[in-house]
């Protein structure tokens, strides 16, 4: 029968070991590294919206809709922020209800605040819900320089100067509400950059802690780590297995 | 043995302190919320008077020393503000870490009245809207540089809001010393 040299099982299983996690090890380190100079790195600030890594995160590419007004698109940019063509203007909980021009202002209301532009698109204020916009504003129209606000049980007339809502008191049926359209294909492009996205820092988080993969991605770490734990034992072994023959 | 210790006068109190403990450390953790409304905010600090709406234009100088005191673009061209007497109100976001903090600031000739915190939208921080904390700010005034003339402590782990709040203080003594120096050269 032959006999088994446990120092020589030692160094064949380390050499198993070895050979099937060096890849992940090298990867570990790396990341690892990357993860630990992050700051300096400033990964949470790459932001990555690729389709596909989206849809593995569970997240969606807002379709993005916006209102043309004096020949210049109004659009909330899937980041809640108001843009006039392609330059960011004011803060804007999505989405972007409504959008209006008259001879003397640009409003825009959002979900939670009606925002006053000048005509060349510059911001003047915001009227939000704790200034007393209702939480139930739906739409806003104009007419004859004046603003209207439609909730759903009343149309009130806005005063751009005072901040005053009052019923309205015009009995002449107010211009159809302007529907949002699809953005032209130039602004979308544009868009590529704006939305929902993920930072470079979590992806390798999550790669480095194989959440990336879910429960199962965990699991593999963790046996990667015990095989990292065994080839440490082993490779102890057989360098004091070394040093006892140096010494015979 | 193990029953009549669990059953203990001893291990009754540890639960109770351990069950206060996390509810107010949840309500510590729940720091978001709207706290008081703008008109509220206006009508409290000017009763049993209700002042109208006014208006500062941003533009030029002022512009320029408020994105000074702000460190970073003024937002909008006008800033609504109540004024009665030499009494003024002011309600200023300042963006804490991610998200705005909606405060409300009370100036009585050139000295901060109060402070109130009205909306808070980080989930962390939320410390600066209690009592205690803006209580600092009362009888406030700018120095020569445009500062707060005293020093405001912190709080650990609410850095950023603290700032917010500091730099919406400064700027409303600022916004205030530019209305009632206008009504007061116009008089």
């Amino acid at each position: 029968m032959k006999s088994k040299n446990p120092a020589k099982t030692n160094i064949i299983w380390h050499r198993r070991l070895g050979l099937s996690v060096f890849m992940v090890l090298i990867f570990l380190a790396i990341s690892g590294f990357a993860l630990n100079h992050s700051p300096a790195l400033k990964l949470s600030k790459i932001n990555l919206s690729n389709s596909w890594l989206l849809s593995w995160y569970g997240l969606e590419k807002p379709l993005i809709q916006g209102f043309q007004l004096d020949n210049k698109w109004f659009y909330e940019g899937g980041n809640n922020l108001l843009y006039l063509d392609s330059e960011m203007i004011a803060p804007c909980a999505a989405p972007l209800l409504s959008a209006v021009s008259n001879s003397q202002f640009i409003a825009a209301l959002c979900s939670d605040a009606l925002i006053l532009l000048t005509k060349e698109g510059q911001l003047l204020e915001s009227f939000s819900q704790l200034d007393g916009l209702p939480a139930d504003a739906k739409a806003i129209s104009t007419a004859d320089n004046n603003l209207y606000l439609l909730t759903d049980s009343a149309v009130l007339e806005f005063d751009p100067d005072s901040f005053a809502l009052t019923a309205s008191s015009s009995d002449a049926p107010l211009p159809p509400i302007a529907e949002p359209l699809p953005l032209p294909k130039s602004l979308e492009q544009q868009l590529e950059n704006t939305g929902p996205s993920i930072s470079l820092e979590t992806v390798i988080l999550d790669l480095h802690s194989g959440r990336f993969f879910g429960g199962l991605g965990v699991l593999f770490m963790d046996i990667i780590g015990l095989l990292i734990c065994i080839l440490s034992i082993t490779g102890l072994m057989a360098w004091i297995g070394r040093l006892r023959q140096i010494k015979q | 043995m193990f029953d009549k210790l669990f059953n203990s006068y001893f291990c009754k109190v540890i639960f109770t302190g351990l069950l206060a403990t996390t509810l107010l450390a949840s309500t510590q953790l729940n720091a978001k919320g709207v706290y008081q409304s703008g008109p509220d905010f206006v009508s409290e600090a000017f009763a049993p008077h209700q002042p109208q709406p006014k208006v500062l234009w941003l533009t030029g100088p002022v512009r320029q020393q408020a994105e000074k005191i702000l460190g970073h673009k003024a937002q909008g061209l006008r800033v609504r503000y109540h004024q009665y007497g030499d009494k003024t109100a002011w309600i200023l976001n300042e963006i804490g870490k991610e998200m705005p903090i909606t405060i409300g600031v009370v100036i009585d000739q050139h000295r901060i009245s109060s402070v109130k915190i009205l909306a808070y939208r980080e989930s962390r921080g939320g410390e600066v809207r209690y009592p205690a904390y803006v209580a600092q700010y009362r009888g406030a005034s700018l120095n020569d540089k445009h500062k707060l003339d005293r020093s405001i402590d912190g709080i650990t782990g609410a850095t950023l809001s603290v700032w917010a709040v500091n730099k919406v203080a400064a700027l409303a003594l600022y916004y205030h010393s530019q209305v009632t120096d206008q009504s007061e050269s116009t008089n």
